[in-house]
């Protein structure tokens, strides 16, 4: 039922919409830098995202490690430390596995590595998962502060300090990497490799090498934006399912090949899953975004700050 | 007054048969009786892989209980034998685990499962095609819609405990605070018990039968994101109680998080919910015992007064903090179906489905694992049981109501 | 572009894999455990049959299958509980219902390409699962017909599903059969290899898309709605999820894409791998059969990247060579081009009337005007290039005429009628042929095979078609390699077999964009002799290149475009001393350098 709605509520989920917005962000930051450089559709996504949440929670709650730190400052440290150790576990599954089926060699034979890359990713994804069920158990976990529950309040407006946190958290770490890519030597021969393999390796640029970062590097943030998740939600190892539309609507959307783009694409998700419900019955909220993800790319296919699809 | 001498001269004897048989296996077989076996299907993998984790616990308990003790006395002391089988994360995956196990096993008696509703029903759809005797703990009333003669729910329908369910807490409230509510916000999700639930409150007429206005009525999607827009219109509702079907922990966790955010915990809006999450382990870790404290649920089973010598036997075999739902119905199920292969006299899968239609239980460890007694209707459904409440008191859910089976006192939370 | 005793020894093929089916279901298999997971292998194998009709030939990746699978289930269940309609009918109506839906979809969604049509077909499925949810189908059972069963599709008998599935299996094979053999596969071929250039080759691609679009949300439809029935539970989750469409993509990936029996190789393989694992090890150690899925998944398609298919023929004809399609006849074999030609002396060429008029052409993308007050009169039989720096607007003015684009303002003719406005397959039959930059071949296919894809206006039938290929490769003496595996081209060869292909359907006018770029010297001259034959032929021909002093040595007339305007036109001499040309294009050093003294 559509009930009109005071100005309190407009801002409250407003709000709601960016600070869910800014995670998405960053996941899809993560998702975009593999996609933007390797052309690949990685399906295990969600499950680095994963990856990173358990990180985190081991971290903190688990086994202590950054007890020392506090309720607050704790969670913070660890989701960045879950950036690092999933992206060492992106380097090692790209040397010995993405690699073979993605990349320059592969790219030039008519569509082979497109489909190679697909059944890996979604066997990587199966992998983590379940392995993730063996060594995790199946009980659902989150870590535990105070955050997650108390609020800062701007007039009648309650904003959750947990995802507060997160969201400037979210946003240094967007801003950082994009002036990585833009302004770094690694940065911008990531870039190169992306545009036109070819061409870069007549450059000297090692592709094979920037592709493992830009896997590493993709997967990390990913994780880092899940250890932020995870101190406001709980979690189990299947949760990357969740999160794995959002991630790539909020890619398409920004704008493929667009790293700022990708940003901007997640938030706009959040945006509209909240906001929707201002509207809308609530079930509908995810039917919202992708309502809104195919308008936008039937006006506009290439997403907000994308390229334009290849030439003739 | 019966009733209690029985129940506790039983629990003795249980207590007994624990210390004379700590925990022993089921290899230990009678060379003249074949083991007489029965199936379980849960999800073991998957999303659900915690709620099929527990219902084993409770039936592997049970069936090492049974058979510590003598196993099935009418069939020669043969052992009970449980077979498991994954129903994994999809309702493809159930079917196919049941027929597999009716194919492997063609000697089975009956079975249990499945959790969650749409696997069940994909389950006992096979079963019944089998003539096997199936129970379930599944709340919704699809189950034993179908005109099914071979399905038995142990849980009242969602249905059913929507009609319970406000009454009891008006009560409550009333008894407590002199008022009565005159308001309600219903937040739930929109699977299958929750919609019955909500569907009896609303098209069936249980909100106008207790007087009750809804001033916030929201239901979305699993899972949910972020449980700002609904609870912001909790704010603005300003309910008089506040009603949580909501089936996932995690779910579960977000709403009381925000209410707790937006200043509306802690007995400024008093919580109802239902069913079992709201009592699990899991959320106790991750929210803490004070903003659970007194948070009331209704759910269909809960360990009651009588059982205080099992819940520590449960808990330390399995090391789970507490028993709740799920553990308590895995083994009343394996109980239901032993008491059953007794009643009929032989391992005769239609036996044992004629024996559990007419049975009448009210004593035993069938009839001390459920609220009421064993006795099903020609739909498969129960008669005559009492709605359980629960609440959590200083970091345990404990059973409140009714009285009889209570475990501790309720009270309606205030600020 | 298989012969006739290929498709014939195909369907030979389905008779002798529906005959084993049949053989396994009733004589090996036992338990109804096996005739229910042999019926889940053959419903999953029609989902991955229908997709591959779609995406395998035509390479339009669809992530969204499961939106008419999921249909399909619906409209079995709702038709069910709601009207009491019997599955033999809801199963059948299913089929139309998928159809209707592909229509739906299709119509928006094919203005998209690559990832960003792959990844809006998500959308489709997913965003309807949220609907039926809010609809309150979360869990639909279909009721159980005691009375008549057998009215209902209620079997005893599992073995009666698999028949059913089988039927389906065995239809679909041979629609995909019958469309890999006829015009319509060769379409979607066209368009997988290069959608421009089958655009320009004459082939109506939006129809051919849309078509396959509609047949294969009908036979996932159908299945979806026999899987409802052998399900008998139907949730938004089970039948609407990203793993149904994920299925379907990698049954038919790990099959052999793009194969007639890759989906069902994929099916068999996969399926009771899956479902095996389950089995035994679900409750050993949970999820531990995901990993071993997984892990196995993994390893085959890395053997096996593009499909265990084609990776067994591979296998095989390494052992006994393949054999290639037969020579044509020694008579018919073109001289081998002469390796150095002088250039020829520019006498001035006969030229006719203007064939090819563009007035006042412009268009702008977004706020950068990328062609500006373009008048250009191109006169019949001539050779006319066309230079600039990159970025001038050369390709967009091939794009301009061809029909990729509409121009605003301007207005184009050919031979005097007004071609503006239409679609290049349009535009190709009014006599018009273009190579693309980027030449794209079909590397498993000959070069006939991937001459013959663009070989459609005007080819009553493939006899007809085949023999314009051979006709073609003999025109630009390509003739001796037209059995030889695409794969193995060099650079010069694949410009020959791309400008072949331009050449099928006889065209007065060509644009070639950029065929000279990359080539070595020897190489050159080759080619530039080829299209000087061109000339010799009658055709008109526009050339767009960097390489002037190919350039200089080949064309009669010169246009240069700079950032969208035309700023010098005329003959070679003249404009290459033009001092505007020379700021923008040639420096000063070149001209010192090298240009042809004046006459």
């Amino acid at each position: 039922m559509a009930v009109p709605f005071s100005t309190v509520d407009l801002l409250q989920a407003l709000s709601a919409g960016l600070l869910v917005g800014s995670a998405y962000a960053l996941m899809c930051i993560g998702l975009g830098i593999i996609f933007g450089s390797m052309n690949v559709i990685n399906f295990a996504q969600g499950d680095f995202l994963m990856l990173g949440m358990y990180a985190a929670f081991y971290l903190t709650t688990g086994f202590g490690v950054l007890a020392f730190l506090g309720p607050y400052g704790g969670p913070i440290v660890a989701a960045f430390l879950a950036g690092p150790i999933v992206f060492a576990l992106g380097w090692v599954l790209h040397r010995f596995i993405v690699a073979r089926v993605t990349g320059a060699g592969v790219s030039q034979i008519a569509g082979a590595g497109a489909y190679g890359q697909i059944i890996v990713t979604l066997g990587i994804s199966l992998i983590l998962q379940n392995g993730g069920l063996i060594v995790f158990g199946s009980t659902p976990v989150g870590i535990r502060t105070p955050l997650s529950r108390q609020s800062w309040e701007i007039g009648d407006v309650l904003l959750n300090q947990a995802r507060v946190v997160s969201f400037f958290f979210a946003v240094a770490l967007a801003g950082g990497m994009y002036l990585f890519l833009s302004h770094t030597r690694l940065g911008k021969g990531l870039r190169a490799a992306a545009d036109n393999p070819q061409a870069a390796i007549y450059m000297g640029i090692d592709v094979d090498r920037a592709h493992r970062i830009a896997w590493s590097v993709g997967v990390g943030i990913t994780a880092v934006a899940g250890g932020l998740v995870a101190t406001f939600q709980t979690f189990q190892p299947y949760v990357g399912f969740d999160f794995v539309i959002v991630m790539y609507a909020g890619v398409v959307l920004g704008g493929l090949g667009s790293n700022f783009g990708a940003f901007w694409g997640g938030l706009l998700i959040g945006v509209v899953q909240q906001m929707s419900t201002l509207i809308l019955p609530y079930q509908l909220q995810n039917t919202a975004i992708f309502v809104v993800f195919l308008l936008i790319i039937f006006l506009r296919p290439q997403g907000m700050f994308g390229r334009l699809s290849e030439r003739t | 007054m019966n009733r209690k001498l029985t129940r506790r001269s039983v629990t003795a004897g249980l207590a007994l048969g624990a210390l004379a048989s700590p925990g022993l296996g089921i290899g230990i077989a009678r060379a003249q009786t074949k083991a007489v076996k029965i199936a379980m299907i849960a999800p073991l993998s998957g999303p659900w892989a915690r709620q099929g984790q527990l219902l084993r616990m409770g039936s592997d308990m049970a069936v090492d209980d049974i058979n510590s003790q003598g196993g099935i006395k009418a069939l020669g002391g043969a052992k009970l034998e449980i077979i498991y089988a994954d129903a994994g994360d999809s309702t493809e995956k159930a079917k196919n685990a049941a027929q597999r196990l009716l194919s492997d096993h063609p000697d089975l008696v009956g079975g249990s499962g499945a959790w969650l509703s749409s696997f069940t029903l994909a389950v006992t759809e096979v079963t019944e095609r089998a003539q096997l005797p199936w129970l379930t703990l599944s709340y919704s009333d699809a189950i034993t819609n179908r005109g099914f003669k071979f399905v038995f729910q142990t849980s009242p329908t969602a249905d059913w405990q929507a009609s319970e369910t406000l009454p009891t807490a008006i009560k409550l409230a009333e008894a407590a605070t002199g008022k009565r509510p005159k308001t309600i916000g219903i937040i739930q999700d929109n699977t299958a018990s929750p919609v019955s639930f909500g569907k009896q409150l609303r098209e069936g007429g249980g909100l106008d039968k207790v007087g009750l206005k809804p001033v916030v009525d929201q239901i979305f999607t699993p899972p949910l994101s972020d449980a700002t827009p609904l609870v912001d219109k909790v704010r603005s509702g300003k309910p008089d109680f506040l009603l949580l079907l909501t089936s996932a922990m995690p779910d579960c966790k977000l709403v009381l998080e925000k209410l707790d955010e937006f200043k509306l915990s802690k007995g400024k809006v008093p919580l109802v919910g239902n069913g079992a999450p709201f009592g699990s382990p899991e959320l106790l870790k991750t929210i803490g015992p004070e903003l659970l404290e007194g948070l009331l649920f209704s759910v269909a089973n809960w360990p009651m007064k009588g059982q205080e010598e099992f819940i520590e036997r449960f808990k330390k075999r399995t090391g789970e903090p507490f028993l709740t739902q799920d553990g308590l119905c895995g083994y009343g199920d394996v109980a239901i179906l032993k008491e059953a292969l007794e009643l009929a006299g032989a391992a005769d899968k239609l036996k044992v489905a004629e024996a559990i239609r007419t049975m009448n239980l009210t004593t035993g460890p069938a009839a001390q694992s459920f609220p009421g007694p064993i006795k099903f209707d020609d739909k498969g459904r129960r008669q005559d049981v009492p709605m359980i409440f629960a609440q959590w008191q200083k970091g345990m859910p404990v059973t409140v109501f009714p009285t009889e089976l209570a475990l501790a006192k309720p009270f309606w939370p205030s600020v | 572009m298989r012969t006739r005793a290929e498709a014939r020894r195909q369907r030979w093929a389905i008779l002798g894999f529906a005959v084993a089916i049949l053989v396994l279901s009733f004589v090996v298999l036992k338990s109804a455990y096996y005739q229910l997971v042999l019926t889940q292998v053959l419903l999953w194998a029609v989902l991955s049959l229908a997709w591959n009709l779609l995406s395998g030939y035509s390479g339009y990746f669809s992530f969204g299958h499961a939106a008419f699978w999921g249909l399909g289930a619906y409209t079995v269940a709702l038709g069910m509980l709601y009207f009491d309609l019997t599955p033999w009918i809801s199963v059948p109506f299913a089929a139309l219902v998928g159809a209707v839906a592909g229509a739906i979809i299709g119509y928006p969604t094919f203005r998209l390409r690559g990832h960003y049509f792959a990844l809006a077909m998500l959308a489709y499925p997913l965003a309807t699962l949220y609907v039926f949810q809010w609809l309150g189908y979360q869990e639909l059972a279909l009721p159980m017909k005691r009375e008549a069963p057998l009215l209902y599709m209620q079997f005893e008998d599992p073995r009666a599903y698999v028949v059913l599935a089988l039927g389906l299996v065995v239809a679909a094979l041979l629609i995909s059969l019958k469309v890999e053999n006829s015009r319509f596969g060769m379409a979607l071929l066209a368009i997988k290899q290069n959608e421009p250039a089958a655009e320009a080759a004459g082939i109506n691609t939006w129809r051919w898309k849309m078509l396959a679009l509609m047949l294969s949300g009908a036979i996932a439809a159908i299945a979806g709605g026999l899987y409802g029935v052998v399900l008998l539970v139907v949730t938004p989750e089970t039948v609407f999820g990203m793993l149904v469409s994920a299925q379907a993509l990698i049954l038919a990936l790990f099959g052999g894409v793009g194969s007639l029996w890759g989906p069902v190789i994929g099916a068999m393989l996969l399926v009771p791998l899956a479902e095996g694992l389950n089995a035994e090890l679900g409750d050993v150690l949970p999820g531990i059969q995901g990993v071993v899925y997984g892990i196995a998944i993994i390893m085959i398609i890395l053997w096996a990247p593009e499909g265990v298919y084609w990776r067994a023929l591979d296998r095989l004809s390494r052992r006994s060579p393949a054999p290639h399609a037969p020579e044509p006849a020694a008579g018919t074999i073109a001289t081998p081009v002469a390796a150095n030609v002088a250039p020829l002396p520019r006498a001035p060429a006969p030229l006719g009337d203007d064939l090819l008029v563009l007035r006042d052409v412009g268009i702008s993308f977004g706020g950068l005007r990328a062609l500006d007050g373009i008048d250009l009169a191109i006169p019949e039989g001539g050779l006319y290039g066309i230079i600039g720096p990159n970025g001038a607007g050369k390709t967009t003015l091939f794009n301009v005429i061809n029909g990729f684009l509409a121009p605003d303002p301007g207005a184009i003719t050919l031979s005097g009628e007004p071609i503006t406005g239409l679609r290049p397959s349009q535009v190709c039959r009014r006599g018009v042929g273009r190579t693309f930059q980027v030449v794209r071949a079909f590397p498993r296919m000959t070069v006939l095979e991937n001459v013959i894809v663009g070989a459609f206006v005007g080819a009553p039938d493939d006899a007809a078609a085949r023999q314009m290929a051979l006709a073609a490769l003999d025109r630009v003496g390509l003739s001796a390699r037209s059995g030889a595996i695409a794969g193995g081209l060099t650079t010069r060869e694949l410009r020959l077999m791309e400008l072949a292909r331009a050449l099928v359907p006889h065209p007065k006018l060509m644009l070639l964009d950029e065929t000279l770029a990359g080539l070595a010297h020897d190489d050159l001259d080759g080619i530039l002799t080829v299209i000087r034959q061109l000339r010799a032929d009658g055709i008109t021909v526009v050339i767009i290149e960097h390489t002037m002093q190919a350039m200089v040595k080949l064309v009669d007339h010169f246009t240069v475009l700079d950032h969208g305007r035309l700023i010098a036109s005329g003959q070679p001499n003249d404009v290459v001393r033009d001092p505007s040309v020379i700021e923008a294009y040639l420096g000063k050093k070149w001209v010192d350098r090298v240009a042809v003294p004046a006459k």
